[in-house]
């Protein structure tokens, strides 16, 4: 989670100092979740993280590098800038690359599960990480529907942080909680308080054991804040106050760091020395991805078929 | 030390640029890296710009309340070269590192010189400048019609080193009676079963300047002069100047007294000779040599003999130089000497004027002093001229000129 | 004798037993066998691998890419070439940049029953090839014969990046031939259907059907008209197009898709660049009229080329 928070602050940094083209997205208050899912996760497992997942990516397997690498632009990182910053993953390791359409992603792990299924892999899960504004598009429910019907073991992590961008819940959703919805779906519904370290290692893990037993669909869904805004372009001025002073409106590592120094599991001079790791961490792959050389378009490939023969290059030129 | 620039971020993805609301650091001070150094406002919001590195602020360059677009340099910070080498901004290229071997999947890096990330992308070329829309020959309006040739015609045509004046007189058979390449290519096979002989290089370059001249609207005025003080004052002259030359005099004196004779209408203008310079046509193997005297309205006769004897005899041994030929305004052509008493020369292309000399015969004339008929040397003067500049009035008092300025010949 | 949608169902047939990893998705396609019996019998055959869907197109879309980045064949089934537009994010927005973003290539094939039939109305008529070629990262077929309609998808299957398989639903049980081919031309490459002198029609799916027909009437007015089977559309196999106009000179792209930015535009611009020396004659085109498909057969019948409209447009190019 530190080291995810600490990359994030790094690459927020960045973008301030013009570093960064293109939209940066922080997982700021999401931590906990985002890692509790990579955690219970196992090799063989596939995950399909959204926007506000670097602690997720990071327990899961990802390398810090691809983060770096894919924010800085580098031509070696996984979308050879092709694609950037949370756009990124390796299909191959079960971390699949999401496109911006919110949703999108649940149907391909429903389609990998299949896959599994065919070819007699028991035992592997599916996770897919959503927000509450995702809930509401027509690719949630046939990708929820059909993993139902289909009996797949598919956790989806739906994260309520408050807000979709701009938009409240009471402009996104008329059920009284979104887990309720798991009913409809004929699923089972878990919630849990996401700024709660312990609570979500403990209810995720539940909820991707249960899955992998063969129970079906599992809805997990967590409530936070978004302590960022929607993007690092954004300054999220209409997140309403009160929220702030909830205790859903708390932020999870320090939660955490409470909750550890409480129990003396670590005390405050370790708690300082894991930052400055992490930051020494993070400098040391944001400086290896500052060097790396920036995709030139003489030597791209411009060819979108893996069959080049078949690929028409530009037509309509003499 | 490295002075590392402080640029403008790109604050969403619409944003073209921002404006600095204000300063958190002053020049001079020291800062820690991702310190929030300045503060800028977009449309959307009021954001602060980080330090790249820990060092000092050396200098700002942006402004309060100016805007600057994203990229631009807003100040500087100096920072130690450790600094700049642990946060990667020394621009120096990677070397084997074991970060790169934990790369997954192998990726190898690029080439030796390493571009950072933070260069501008290639220059784009600049976009200054409005190219003009028409090139060439203008595009027939429409697709339908006799003078229409489509892309494909136009490239056999093209191939074949034919002109669209070459193709008159071939029947079409395409809508309103266009040609189409059927047609064309039926007219070629035909014209196989008939006798070819070849054309010399020469005769295809006359046919093209031909085609070129005839482009225009060409008239022709003439008039008997009588010839015979041209006779005498050349049987008394040695060296003996070619009949040609008398008539070369008298026009080059001619234009040079009213220059706008030989000009050539571009537009609403018309373009004045700079010299009058004046060729005269020599038959060479099967085509027309112009050798041309320059400057002739400013040479009397005589001063001219010698050079005009040389390029005849130079045109005939196909040996004239490049500068003999070229840039004349008018041609004088003696086909007198084929014994052709009348004929309707064609002026060059670059040529609004040609004066032809037809063969001299004795012919009774009426004199009125005497009242009788009495023998007089006669020969056809005419002259083709480029209509769109003279009419029939200009042309026909030039020759009179020419006239006059042939009956003194000793004033030539 | 077997029919265009027999060949269909015997490629799937073959398919699903050569390659263990491919499995057809669709909508009422297991023990009911398909909205046009397409998979007739094949549940029962292969169990487990013909799998009834929800209604959920982007869904299916979406499951299928999924099971392709595992090693699957997937063949999915729109029920009609008009439903696939729900699921046309999935289609061009992952299945179609899978490969340039990640360099993991997806080998789906998405079989689009296309085209109008008598009655079949706005929503179960359509002719989407060229919405699908628009997007980079995709192969697009239309077959127009039984013989391709076997071969084709067999070599869609085959073929690692996404394939629109545009199968045209008129032709379904109007067309037959003797026997299923060995050998065929691959993906890419063109067939000249019919050999002529004087004009080229470009052509493909069902409006080859109508080209023939039209070529047969003018050639008893003295026209020989040379007519080009396209069988892909994307890559569009501009070397044989160019070809052929070169030896005729005119052009008529006929197309039974809607005219703005269809097939027909695509391979006029083509021919106007690269051949334009070629041409004795403007190039044209005939497509659909610009509205939505008419349920009423009145209106349908003039609202998509026929064979009619087709030599009418013939004699106008051969006058010019």
């Amino acid at each position: 989670m530190l080291l995810a928070r600490v990359a994030e602050e790094k690459i927020a940094s960045l973008f301030r100092g013009g570093r960064i083209t293109g939209g940066v997205f922080l997982g700021k208050g999401q931590e906990a979740i985002s890692v509790a899912t990579g955690i219970a996760l196992k090799e063989g497992d596939i995950f399909a993280p959204l926007i506000r997942d670097q602690a997720g990516r990071l327990a899961f397997g990802e390398s810090l590098l691809d983060f770096t690498l894919t924010y800085l632009g580098a031509r070696s990182g996984p979308m050879r800038g092709r694609d950037g910053n949370v756009h990124r993953g390796r299909p191959r390791d079960g971390l699949l690359p999401m496109i911006s359409h919110l949703g999108a992603m649940v149907s391909v792990v429903n389609g990998m599960l299949l896959a599994h299924r065919f070819q007699g892999k028991t035992g592997t899960v599916g996770a897919a990480s959503l927000g509450d504004g995702a809930t509401s598009t027509g690719a949630f429910h046939e990708s929820l529907n059909q993993a139902a019907v289909e009996k797949l073991p598919l956790v989806l992590v739906v994260t309520n942080n408050q807000y979709a961008y701009s938009t409240p819940n009471d402009r996104q959703f008329a059920c009284a909680d979104l887990v309720d919805k798991a009913i409809g779906y004929g699923v089972n519904g878990h919630s849990v308080d996401g700024t709660d370290l312990a609570a979500c290692l403990q209810v995720i893990s539940d909820a991707v054991r249960t899955a992998r037993e063969g129970n079906g669909p599992q809805l997990v869904v967590a409530s936070n804040l978004r302590l960022a805004g929607h993007g690092e372009h954004d300054d999220s001025h209409y997140i309403s106050s009160h929220f702030k002073k909830l205790p859903l409106g708390r932020d999870c590592i320090e939660v955490a760091q409470s909750h550890l120094l409480r129990n003396g599991w670590a005390d405050a001079p370790s708690l300082e020395v894991w930052a400055r790791e992490c930051a020494v961490q993070v400098d040391e792959a944001v400086a290896f991805a500052l060097r790396e050389p920036a995709p030139d378009p003489a030597l791209e490939e411009w060819c979108a078929l893996s069959h080049r023969h078949l690929a028409e290059g530009n037509p309509g030129k003499p | 030390m490295p002075r590392i620039p402080i640029v403008m971020p790109q604050l969403g993805e619409s944003i073209a640029e921002a404006t600095i609301v204000a300063y958190n650091i002053v020049a001079g001070d020291e800062v820690e890296c991702d310190q929030d150094v300045l503060e800028v406002e977009t449309q959307k919001a009021v954001m602060g710009v980080t330090s790249p590195c820990s060092g000092r602020v050396v200098e700002w360059i942006a402004q309060i309340q100016s805007s600057y677009a994203v990229g631009e340099t807003l100040g500087f910070v100096e920072c130690s070269e450790e600094e700049a080498r642990r946060l990667g901004l020394d621009g120096v290229p990677p070397e084997p590192s074991p970060m790169r071997e934990s790369l997954p999947h192998g990726f190898s890096p690029a080439d030796a010189a390493a571009a950072p990330f933070l260069q501008s992308p290639p220059p784009q070329k600049p976009g200054g400048g409005v190219a003009p829309t028409l090139r060439g020959l203008p595009v027939p309006a429409h697709a339908s019609g006799a003078s229409f040739l489509s892309p494909r015609l136009k490239a056999r045509m093209a191939e074949l080193g034919l002109h669209a004046a070459d193709l008159a007189g071939i029947a079409g058979s395409g809508a309103a009676g266009r040609l189409t390449i059927e047609d064309f290519e039926k007219f070629l096979s035909q014209l196989d079963q008939q006798q070819l002989s070849q054309a010399s290089s020469m005769r295809v370059a006359v046919a093209d300047a031909m085609r070129r001249s005839w482009t225009r609207p060409i008239a022709t005025v003439g008039m008997p002069l009588v010839i015979d003080p041209l006779l005498a004052h050349r049987k008394n002259s040695t060296p003996k100047p070619g009949p040609a030359l008398y008539g070369l005099r008298a026009l080059a004196i001619a234009l040079g007294e009213n220059s706008a004779l030989a000009g050539r209408l571009i537009g609403d203008k018309i373009v004045h000779p700079r010299s009058i310079d004046v060729g005269f046509a020599v038959e060479a193997e099967d085509g027309v040599l112009v050798p041309v005297l320059r400057n002739a309205d400013r040479t009397p006769l005589n001063a001219l003999v010698l050079r005009y004897n040389e390029l005849v005899d130079l045109a005939r041994r196909r040996r004239l130089p490049a500068d003999a030929t070229g840039g004349s305004i008018a041609t004088v052509t003696n086909f007198g000497s084929f014994g052709l008493e009348w004929a309707t020369p064609i002026p060059l292309p670059e040529q609004t004027l040609v004066l032809g000399m037809g063969a001299g015969r004795v012919v009774p004339r009426w004199d009125a002093a005497s009242a009788s008929f009495l023998p007089a040397t006669e020969a056809h003067f005419t002259l083709s001229f480029d209509h769109r500049v003279l009419d029939g009035g200009g042309a026909g008092r030039l020759l009179v000129r020419i006239a006059e300025l042939l009956a003194t010949p000793e004033g030539l | 004798m077997i029919t265009y949608l027999e060949a269909i169902r015997e490629a799937q047939r073959k398919a699903l037993e050569n390659d263990p990893r491919v499995y057809l998705y669709g909508q009422d396609i297991g023990l009911f066998g398909g909205a046009f019996k397409a998979t007739k019998s094949l549940a029962q055959s292969f169990p487990g691998r013909v799998i009834d869907s929800p209604i959920c197109e982007d869904a299916m879309m979406g499951s299928a890419i999924g099971a392709a980045l595992q090693g699957m064949r997937p063949v999915i089934e729109m029920q009609f070439a008009d439903f696939s537009t729900v699921g046309f994010n999935q289609i061009v927005n992952q299945a179609a940049t899978m490969f340039w973003r990640t360099g993991e290539s997806c080998p789906i094939t998405v079989r689009l029953p296309s085209g109008g039939t008598p009655g079949s109305g706005p929503f179960h008529s359509q002719n989407l090839e060229a919405l699908y070629a628009h997007y980079p990262g995709l192969i697009i077929l239309t077959p127009a014969t039984v013989e391709d309609a076997y071969s084709m998808l067999l070599e869609a299957i085959a073929l690692d990046d996404p394939v629109i398989f545009c199968e045209h639903k008129y032709l379904y049980y109007h067309l037959k031939a003797e026997s299923l081919p060995e050998t065929a031309l691959p993906v890419g490459k063109a067939r000249i259907a019919r050999t002529g002198r004087d004009a080229t029609v470009v052509t493909y799916s069902a409006m080859l059907h109508e080209a023939l027909a039209a070529a047969e009437e003018l050639a008893t007015q003295g026209w020989e008209i040379e007519i080009i089977d396209l069988r892909s559309i994307k890559p569009l196999d501009t070397d044989t197009v160019l070809a052929s106009v070169a030896r005729t000179g005119r052009i008529l792209a006929v197309g039974e898709a809607w005219p703005w930015g269809g097939v027909t535009a695509e391979v006029l611009a083509r021919v106007a660049t690269d051949g334009f020396n070629l041409l004795d004659a403007p190039p044209m085109r005939l497509n659909s009229k610009d509205t939505p498909v008419p349920f009423h057969p009145n209106l349908w019948g003039t609202h998509r080329p026929t064979a009619s409209t087709i030599a009418n447009a013939l004699r106008d190019l051969l006058r010019l």
